[in-house]
């Protein structure tokens, strides 16, 4: 009898174990069921409201979140994308080209020496936290970016070094209250072009002292838009600035949404659940076509992917033969077909729509055999084993780089050399802690239509890191004098002279296998009025429209 | 059953037969009559020995070379020249998938000969001794089950860096916990019968009667739980390669090409759906047969 008792007793703990255990179950499925129509409604719920009060919702699709909110931090399209909304800089490029047009600043001289350059500001703007925008205000943001190493673009651009924090920019000072004056320490022909880029939008400096380390989480500027919500790997949503001193924003909303995957992002603007999106696969160009609800934008070319050599490791890679070789042995006009006729091979790590292109470079073509007698030369007959570091996720120069890398992993085979090849996700493939990398693919998309902004950023030696800007590691001085001298040469011709010669140098030395320049394709529902992709790979929607 | 059957269809022998192997039919061959019976069992059966069949002769069956690409030909449709189409770099479908066999069949015997040989080995353990070894054994086992298993994989995949082999090692890692349950379950059950208790009582070792006498008597499902175990290894397998965490390119793994083929869904279906096809199949197949023999070990389903 007792035995029996204990036998219900466990029977009965037991089914009360199991209902618990099939509770928990259904609640966890239950709940996530219901976050995601939650979410399904939330975008349903935006629609249904921009129908009830007329509200106009951009939804923007894009494969990879962003990194931090703040433009002067980091170097990635997918964050400058979105401050590119919200902040201003000092001037900007016409919609359609790299040409400036006023912005914060109305008026602009340079002095006959090219080196004092005055900016007449706006006395109209404030910033979205209330406060007004005046000359101490860009004042505080060059001091900010000159206070310490973060802040990569302005290190680029104005070549700033650990002992000299300013670079070319001796100071910047407020000569007014809608009046600032910056004294280079020498000129700088890209400079006012430069000043243009999403990157120098000027921040509010209250809401940077009220943020300090978590500003980049809390971006506050002048921009047609304002920050709302960042909810990280899946949407970040910015509504429309009232107080917009240029033009007003058409819609009231824009939300970036984060889908990886270039075939599901494409699903979802087919079912209509955003509106515009990056990264169209290029086998999708011709289903977006025939579509009749689609149409298909095509961004104008102005970015090279490459296969960079890491020339400072020891090994193979550091021998100019051995690059060479590589150059070589790659079919790239084969390599194109992966770009389903959006790219066009590239010798040059400038594109060839930018003034300073040298088209008389020959590249090096197909060869095999020649390929192999330079290995020979180099003493690597027998061949070696490298890694190629790729990434995941397509990029709009890139549209499938995993296979890409395993086209290139099997050509190589044929000169004996083996290819391992590493997938990173793009944090870890940019973040440049790891340097163990042999061969490296990544592009370059123009910032601001100067060929400074590909070779200087790119390939001199003051930006030779492993993180974006020189990753080849490349250090030759001829071309670094070049570059420089380029740079403070203020008369365009000379300017083409040095550049023309710096790519010859750099054909020469091999650092790259430069892969394609692309017109990366932009699918967009037929509802995107007065949409132009802008050559620099991102664009303020405050012209956009949607007609629904 | 009896021996009827086979002395009816063998009269001119049964006599000696007979008198010679007077004792019931073996465990074994029973069990085996048990399986050819049921149908699922057979179907599961002829799909693992057709893997088996084509990772021996992989090299013959295939068409092409795994790995040998031609951009130029890429997403062809099936055809005479390529069975199963052609992928995003122009490599024969087929041929791939006739070599990934190899490598699926690598993963499942790899991995849960890994889960098993520890599974078993911490299982018996703690099912034999007792008390605090089970204790300890039973709350890591606990520990390792309270991971989702792939989550699991996963982590452990990004610790070890992905490569195939340490997918393989992730995925016998989570395999453990099934097998060690089981064997501590049916060691548990072993220690008490009498045969054990005489084989202690004439002076056998511990180590001697776990080894000798109890484990055999445990191998029943033990030899269930790794058929199953196999079909889920693959799966798993794939899953971590679709993650790009498995197999390396550009190793012919299904997983792998189901996430290469991904991007040309809408337009290249067949680069995803034969991959796919062909896990599904083998996990349809261990997970049959599986079933199949557990049936027919397991003496209470028996008529």
């Amino acid at each position: 009898m007792k035995k029996r008792h204990y036998m219900v007793l466990f029977t009965l703990f037991f089914a009360v174990v199991l209902f618990m255990a099939a509770c928990t179950d259904d609640a966890g499925t239950g709940s996530t069921g219901d976050s995601q129509s939650e979410n399904a409604s939330g975008d349903q719920g935006s629609d249904e409201a921009e129908a009830q009060n007329g509200k106009k919702t951009l939804v923007f699709g894009r494969g990879n979140d962003s990194l931090q909110l703040d433009p002067s931090k980091v170097t990635d399209g997918e964050s400058i994308y979105v401050t590119n909304q919200i902040f201003d800089p000092l001037v900007r490029y016409k919609t359609d080209s790299t040409e400036v047009k006023p912005a914060l600043a109305t008026e602009w001289n340079v002095s006959d020496d090219g080196l004092v350059w005055t900016f007449t500001l706006r006395d109209d703007v404030t910033f979205h936290d209330g406060t007004d925008f005046t000359a101490e205000d860009v004042v505080y943001n060059f001091e900010r970016w000159t206070s310490s190493g973060d802040f990569s673009y302005y290190a680029y651009m104005f070549g700033s070094t650990d002992e000299d924090m300013g670079g070319i920019i001796e100071n910047v000072k407020a000569t007014g209250d809608y009046e600032v004056k910056f004294t280079l320490s020498e000129p700088n022909a890209p400079f006012l072009q430069t000043l243009a880029m999403p990157p120098f939008g000027i921040a509010s400096p209250e809401a940077i002292e009220k943020h300090g380390e978590d500003f980049f989480k809390n971006p506050v500027g002048t921009g047609p838009f304002v920050f709302e919500e960042w909810i990280p790997d899946d949407k970040i949503t910015l509504s429309k600035n009232e107080d917009y001193f240029g033009d007003m924003a058409n819609i009231d909303e824009v939300i970036f949404r984060t889908i990886p995957d270039n075939g599901a992002r494409f699903l979802e603007l087919q079912a209509g659940s955003i509106d515009l999106m990056k990264g169209l696969n290029p086998q999708d160009i011709q289903t977006a076509e025939n579509d009749e609800n689609l149409q298909v934008i095509r961004r104008p070319s102005m970015n090279v992917s490459y296969m960079a050599f890491n020339t400072s490791k020891k090994g193979p890679m550091s021998k100019k033969l051995v690059r060479q070789a590589i150059n070589l042995a790659i079919d790239k006009e084969e390599l194109m077909s992966l770009y389903d006729g959006i790219g066009k091979p590239a010798k040059n790590p400038l594109p060839p729509s930018l003034w300073g292109y040298n088209d008389n470079i020959e590249d090096y073509g197909y060869d095999v055999e020649e390929a192999k007698k330079l290995l020979a030369e180099a003493g690597y007959a027998d061949g070696f084993n490298i890694n190629l570091h790729t990434f995941a996720n397509p990029r709009p120069y890139m549209p499938q780089p995993k296979i890409t890398a395993q086209a290139i992993q099997e050509m190589l085979k044929d000169v004996n050399i083996n290819v391992e090849v590493v997938v990173n996700d793009w944090d870890t493939h940019t973040s440049g802690e790891d340097t163990s990398y042999d061969m490296k693919f990544l592009g370059w998309t123009g910032d601001n239509g100067d060929p400074d902004n590909f070779l200087y950023v790119l390939l001199d030696k003051d930006n030779a890191n492993a993180s974006a800007g020189n990753v080849a590691m490349y250090k030759s001085d001829e071309v670094h004098d070049l570059l420089k001298a380029a740079q403070t040469e203020m008369d365009q011709e000379e300017r083409i002279e040095y550049y023309m010669e710096a790519q010859k140098i750099i054909h020469e030395d091999a650092p790259w296998f430069p892969i394609a320049h692309t017109t990366p394709p932009i699918a967009a529902s037929k509802n995107v009025k007065n949409y132009v992709p802008h050559p620099t790979g991102t664009e303020p929607f405050n012209l956009l429209d949607l007609e629904k | 059953m009896s021996l009827q059957p086979n002395s009816i269809t063998n009269p001119d022998l049964s006599e000696t037969k007979n008198a010679k192997t007077a004792k019931p039919r073996s465990l074994w061959m029973d069990s085996l009559f048990h399986l050819l019976k049921s149908k699922t069992s057979l179907i599961g059966f002829c799909i693992i020995f057709i893997l088996i069949v084509t990772a021996i002769f992989a090299p013959l069956i295939a068409t092409h070379s795994p790995t040998e690409q031609s951009i130029l030909n890429q997403y062809q449709t099936p055809s005479s020249e390529h069975w199963l189409g052609t992928d995003a770099l122009g490599r024969d479908i087929f041929s791939r998938i006739i070599y990934g066999t190899r490598i699926s069949i690598q993963i499942g015997v790899i991995a849960v000969g890994i889960s098993m040989i520890i599974g078993v080995l911490l299982g018996s353990v703690a099912g034999y001794f007792g008390k605090w070894a089970d204790q300890i054994i039973m709350r890591f086992v606990d520990i390792l089950l309270a991971f989702p298993s792939i989550l699991l994989a996963i982590a452990l995949v990004a610790v070890l860096g992905p490569s195939l082999r340490n997918a393989m090692i992730a995925v016998g890692i989570i395999g453990i916990p099934q097998f060690a349950r089981i064997i501590r379950s049916a060691v548990l059950s072993v220690k008490e019968t009498e045969y054990i208790e005489a084989a202690r009582a004439i002076g056998a070792k511990h180590g001697r009667t776990l080894m000798q006498h109890v484990l055999p008597n445990c191998i029943a499902p033990i030899i269930v739980q790794a058929t199953l175990s196999v079909g889920t290894a693959i799966l798993d397998a794939a899953g971590l390669s679709f993650l790009g965490l498995g197999a390396q390119p550009p190793t012919p793994e299904w997983g792998a090409m189901l996430s290469d083929g991904r991007a040309a869904l809408q337009n290249a279906p067949w680069v995803i759906t034969f991959p796919g096809l062909a896990i599904f199949f083998v996990v349809i197949g261990f997970n049959l047969f599986g079933d199949g023999l557990r049936d027919a070990l397991d003496p209470k389903l028996k008529k």
